[in-house]
């Protein structure tokens, strides 16, 4: 029996890892998953919370918002999760020229989206609306600063692995990106959508 | 470039390829139901078009952290463990929502 499970364990992609071990990637990428997950679920059940209270303020705030740069972001955060993830195929197959074109392609895509997100944060300001202006507009700028800040993180890391090829690095970079991609598919409903 | 590289030229490749396609489809299924034309825009969502939204909101989380993240070649209590947790997040959300409305 022992020894059935210590050939299972070492199937398993990280072996070593305890409970973590089934887990695909780096086990510490998942750790990390799983807190930002925890950090915005408290936060988006805080913002539902408050909005119970204050209804007519949180949707006239939303109205101000564009929604369709939202969901054009949306769009291009899941292209550039795609490039990520062929970019993960690429280096498996050992196509490191290849690997670095779809890495190159996320990171463009990845500009786009900060691009697009200046602009409505330079409409905002520009409005007069800032994260004091009322509770909408506080977590306006908090969860897609913090996002933001990810995404900038994340751009970080794609060029860092595109330097350091390496098929882990390479999984890492991509893993966090997905996370990002996964936190926005959140996001953008929340905020942008539901009234 | 070798052939299993080529755009939808192997299985997981065209896994990758279907999934980006219907993440697309979901996220224009999304924008339509919030209805963002014209005087639609400025009323309350009706309950089913709120509830579409987040099924398909749902739907996506769940694509990405199966088919990007690669969680579905892991074990059903991780799988279990991170839908539970999107699903969760997302009931919250819907609750307070109908909260919302009620009030």
């Amino acid at each position: 029996m022992a020894e059935q499970d210590a050939r299972q364990e070492t199937t398993l992609p990280n072996p070593g890892w305890g409970p973590l071990s089934a887990l695909p990637g780096n086990p510490l990428m998942w750790v990390l998953i799983l807190s930002e997950m925890l950090v915005f679920a408290a936060f988006f059940g805080l913002f539902a919370w408050l909005r119970a209270g204050e209804r007519e303020v949180f949707d006239a705030s939303q109205q101000l918002l564009d929604p369709v740069a939202g969901g054009l972001n949306t769009l291009v955060l899941l292209t550039s999760g795609l490039f990520a993830a062929l970019a993960v195929q690429a280096i498996g197959q050992g196509e490191r020229r290849r690997c670095r074109q779809w890495l190159a392609g996320a990171f463009v895509l990845g500009v786009v989206f900060c691009v697009v997100k200046v602009v409505e944060y330079a409409d905002k300001l520009g409005q007069g609306l800032a994260p004091e202006t009322n509770t909408f507009f506080t977590f306006y700028y908090l969860l897609t600063g913090f996002h933001f800040a990810h995404v900038l993180f994340g751009l970080g890391l794609i060029a860092l692995v595109a330097w350091k090829l390496s098929h882990d690095n390479v999984e890492t970079a991509a893993a966090f990106w997905h996370m990002v991609d996964l936190i926005w598919i959140l996001l953008y409903p929340i905020l942008y959508l539901l009234r | 470039m070798g052939d299993t590289t080529r755009i939808g030229g192997d299985p997981a490749t065209r896994r990758l390829l279907i999934t980006w396609a219907v993440l697309m489809g979901l996220t224009l299924i999304t924008m339509a139901s919030a209805r963002l034309g014209g005087e639609a825009r400025l009323e309350a969502l009706p309950l089913w078009s709120a509830g579409l939204l987040l099924a398909t909101t749902f739907f996506k989380a769940h694509r990405v952290l199966m088919v990007y993240l690669g969680l579905r070649a892991s074990t059903p209590a991780w799988r279990g463990a991170f839908t539970g947790l999107t699903l969760f997040t997302l009931l919250l959300v819907g609750a307070g929502y109908l909260v919302a409305q009620a009030a």
